[in-house]
C-alpha cells in the first residue's frame, strides 16, 4: 500500500512536469517527483528497524545509511529547485510569460 | 604518498573556485585571483602525470576519504579508465580556462562555477560509489545550468531551464537504479556491487538488476545526450557562451559517457552491447543528417557533438578490446577538435554578431589564425589524413569490423564531410568588408594562442595516433597490445577520396532548392518535453527489455 502510494507520488511528479505548460508548476511537479524518490529511500530504511540509530539505545536500529544519502539528495534538490525557480523569473521578465510552449517558440526565434 | 595526490585532484579545483570567489566579492583583485583560480588546475596535471606510472601498469590506486575505508566511506579510486577521463577534463578545462581570461567580459564569478563544474566532473570520474556519482552529477548540473544562462540572453536562459528540467528528471532514474542496487545488494560501491553480482549469479540472474541498470544508463544516457535523450543538446550547447560550448561538447558529455561505459563493464551488463551499437549508429546519422540542415553555426556544431558521440557508443558496443580503445581515442580526439571549432565559430559569432552562417562573412584575412585553426579542427572531424580524426576513425573502422551497423556510420562519414564543406565558408578568405563588427575587436593574444595550441594537438595525435592508440591501450587494459592496425596504410589513404567526392555531392545537394526545403523540414522538427519523457520511459523499458 505504502509503496503504491510512493510510486504514484513519483507519477504525479513525473505528470506534472510533463503536462502542465506552467513554468512555476513543472518546477512544482519536478520537487514531487523528487520528493516520491525521497520517500522511497526514508521507507525502505524505515523498515530495517524500529528505533532511531543511536549507539546504545538497545533495541533494534534502522539502517542509517539511507537518511544519510536522502539527507545529501535533499540538499541537492534544493539547490536545484532554487535554480530553477530563479531561471523561471528571469524568463518572466523576458517574455512576459510562463507558458513553456511559447517561451520556447519565442527564445529559439530569436536567432537564425 | 601517492595515493594522497589523488584527492588533490578533486580539491585543486574546488580550492581553486573559493579563491575565484574571493575575487568577486574583493573587486580590485578580480583579476589576479581568477588567474590563481585557473593555475590550480595546474595541481591536477602534475598529480596526474606522477599517477601514471602506477596507472599504466594496471594497478588502479585507491583513496579512502577521511581514513573511512568502504562500504561506509568514500573511496576515490584511479584506474586506466578514470585516467583518461580526468586527463581529458584537464586539457580541454585548462584550454578553455585560458580563453576565457583572454576574455574581459567574464569576471570572477564565472570562473567559480566553471572551476566548481571542473570539480565535479572529476568527481564523476574518480568516485568509487554510486551515491557519490550522482552528487558529482549534480554538482556539474548545477554549475552548468549557471554557465548556460550566464550572459543572460533569453536563448541562454530558455536553454538552460529546459536542460535543468530534462536533466533532472533524467537523474531521479539514476536514483532509482541506486535504490534498487542498494535494495538487493546492500552496498553501494561500483567495486563491492561487481562482487556481488558475481557472487549471486551476474546482472543477469535478477530482473530488479536490470531495471537497476537500465535505470542507471537512463539517467546518464540523458547527460550523455545519445538518441533519444539527446533533446536538450542543441540548444544548451548552441546558446551557451562559446567557451563554455566547447567545455561542455568536450568534455562533459565524455565523462558522463566514460561514466556509462565503466558502470556497464563492471556490472558485467554485456547484454547491452549490441543495443548501444545500434543506439550509436543511429544517433551518428539522424544528428549528421540534423547538422547538415541547420544554418545556425553553432546549433550544426552541437548536432555533430551528438554525431561523434554516437561513434563513439556504437563501436563501445563492438564490444573488443581494440573497440574500447578506439571509442575512448576517439573522445579525446573529439574533445580536442569539438572545443577548438567551438571556440574559433565562437570568436567568428562574436566579431560579427552573427550566428547564421550565410550572414557571416568571409573572415579568412581578418582572422588567418584562427581560420587556420577552425581548418584543422573541420578537417579532423570530416577524417580527413593526417589529422586526428582520420587516425581514430581508422581505429573505429578495425574495431567494428564486419559489424552489420558499421554502414551507417560510413554514410555519417560523408554526411560530417558534406556539412564542414558548408561551414567552412565563413572562414574562407574573402574580401574584408568593414562594418560587420558588432561585438567588439579582434581575439587577443592568449585566444590565439589556445586555438593554435588546440590545432597544433589536432595534427600531432593524428600524425601519432598509431602510438596514441598504443598508450591508450596501455593504460585501459594494462598490457600492451598484441596488434595496433596500421593506419596510415595505403588502401585507407585512398579511401578518404571517394568519402570526399561523396560528401562535396551531399553537400551540392543540399544547396539546391529541393535540399533546402528538405533542410527546413528537418529543423522544424524539434520533439516536445511531453514526447521526450515518453522517450525517457521508451529507453527504459528498451534498456530492460534487451535482457531477455
Amino acid at each position: 500500500m505504502i509503496w503504491a502510494l510512493i510510486c504514484l507520488i513519483f507519477l504525479v511528479g513525473l505528470w506534472g512536469v510533463t503536462r502542465k505548460a506552467n513554468m512555476v508548476k513543472k518546477v512544482m511537479g519536478l520537487s514531487i517527483a523528487n520528493s516520491g524518490i525521497i520517500l522511497l529511500f526514508v521507507h525502505y530504511g524505515s523498515l530495517s528497524g524500529t528505533t532511531a540509530p543511536i549507539e546504545g539505545s538497545g533495541r533494534a536500529m534502522a539502517d542509517p545509511l539511507p537518511q544519510a544519502l536522502m539527507l545529501t539528495a535533499i540538499v541537492v534538490g534544493v539547490c536545484v529547485m532554487a535554480l530553477a525557480l530563479v531561471l523561471v523569473y528571469r524568463l518572466y521578465l523576458r517574455f512576459g510569460t510562463l507558458d513553456m510552449h511559447r517561451v520556447e517558440l519565442g527564445a529559439w526565434k530569436l536567432h537564425d | 604518498m601517492t595515493d594522497s595526490l589523488l584527492v588533490w585532484v578533486l580539491l585543486a579545483p574546488l580550492m581553486g573556485a573559493v579563491a575565484s570567489l574571493f575575487g568577486k566579492l574583493i573587486r580590485p583583485l578580480d583579476r589576479p585571483l581568477s588567474w590563481l583560480g585557473v593555475a590550480s588546475l595546474a595541481v591536477p596535471i602534475a598529480a596526474l602525470v606522477l599517477l601514471l606510472e602506477p596507472v599504466i601498469s594496471g594497478k588502479s590506486v585507491r583513496y579512502a576519504l577521511g581514513g573511512w575505508p568502504e562500504p561506509y566511506g568514500i573511496a576515490l579510486v584511479l584506474d586506466g579508465l578514470s585516467w583518461i577521463s580526468c586527463a581529458l577534463t584537464t586539457v580541454i578545462a585548462a584550454a578553455v580556462a585560458l580563453f576565457s581570461l583572454g576574455r574581459r567580459r567574464y569576471g570572477a564569478g564565472y570562473f567559480f562555477f566553471l572551476l566548481m563544474m571542473v570539480a565535479g566532473m572529476y568527481g564523476v570520474a574518480l568516485t568509487g560509489d554510486l551515491f557519490t556519482m550522482f552528487v558529482s552529477f549534480e554538482v556539474v548540473a548545477v554549475a552548468v545550468y549557471v554557465l548556460i544562462a550566464w550572459e543572460g540572453t533569453a536563448t541562454g536562459l530558455a536553454a538552460s531551464y529546459k536542460y535543468l528540467v530534462l536533466s533532472t528528471t533524467g537523474i531521479l532514474f539514476f536514483l532509482f537504479g541506486v535504490f534498487l542496487v542498494y535494495r538487493d545488494l546492500g552496498v553501494l560501491s561500483i567495486s563491492l556491487i561487481s562482487e556481488g553480482l558475481e557472487a549471486s549469479g551476474g546482472v543477469l540472474s535478477s530482473p530488479a538488476m536490470h531495471l537497476a541498470l537500465a535505470s542507471l544508463c537512463v539517467g546518464i544516457g540523458v547527460r550523455t545526450a545519445f538518441i533519444p535523450f539527446h533533446t536538450w543538446l542543441p540548444e544548451a550547447h548552441a546558446y551557451a557562451p562559446h567557451p563554455i560550448s566547447a567545455v561542455l561538447s568536450g568534455a562533459m558529455i565524455k565523462v558522463s559517457l566514460f561514466a556509462m561505459i565503466r558502470i556497464i563493464l563492471q556490472f558485467g551488463g554485456d547484454y547491452l552491447l549490441e543495443l548501444l551499437m545500434w543506439i550509436g549508429a543511429v544517433t551518428a546519422l539522424a544528428a549528421v543528417i540534423s547538422a547538415l540542415s541547420q544554418s545556425d553555426v553553432k546549433r550544426l556544431l552541437a548536432y555533430h557533438s551528438i554525431s561523434q558521440l554516437g561513434y563513439m557508443l556504437a563501436v563501445f558496443g563492438a564490444g573488443s578490446a581494440l573497440a574500447l580503445t578506439a571509442s575512448f581515442s576517439h573522445a579525446l580526439n573529439h574533445a580536442l577538435f569539438k572545443s577548438l571549432l567551438f571556440l574559433t565559430v565562437g570568436a567568428a559569432v562574436s566579431l560579427t554578431g552573427q550566428r547564421n552562417l550565410y550572414r557571416i562573412p568571409p573572415l579568412g584575412r581578418r582572422l588567418p589564425a584562427f581560420s587556420a585553426a577552425f581548418f584543422a579542427g573541420a578537417l579532423s572531424i570530416s577524417g580527413i589524413p593526417p589529422f586526428n580524426g582520420f587516425a581514430s576513425k581508422g581505429l573505429i573502422t578495425a574495431g567494428m569490423k564486419g559489424s552489420p551497423a558499421y554502414p551507417l556510420l560510413w554514410v555519417t562519414s560523408f554526411l560530417t564531410i558534406a556539412s564542414f564543406i558548408k561551414l567552412g565558408r565563413i572562414f574562407l578568405p574573402g574580401e574584408d568588408r568593414d562594418g560587420v563588427t558588432a561585438g567588439g575587436g579582434n581575439p587577443g593574444a592568449l585566444q590565439t594562442a589556445v586555438v593554435v595550441a588546440l590545432g597544433v594537438l589536432c595534427l600531432g595525435t593524428g600524425v601519432f595516433g598509431q602510438t596514441m592508440a598504443r598508450g591508450l591501450y596501455r593504460i585501459l587494459h594494462g598490457t600492451a597490445p598484441a596488434s595496433i592496425p596500421r593506419l596510415f596504410s595505403g588502401g585507407k589513404l585512398l579511401g578518404v577520396l571517394p568519402a570526399a567526392a561523396l560528401g562535396a555531392a551531399a553537400y551540392m545537394a543540399v544547396s539546391t532548392d529541393i535540399g533546402s526545403r528538405l533542410s527546413r523540414r528537418v529543423r522544424a522538427l524539434a520533439p516536445e518535453l511531453r514526447t521526450v519523457l515518453l522517450f525517457f520511459f521508451v529507453g527504459l523499458l528498451a534498456f530492460a527489455a534487451v535482457a531477455y
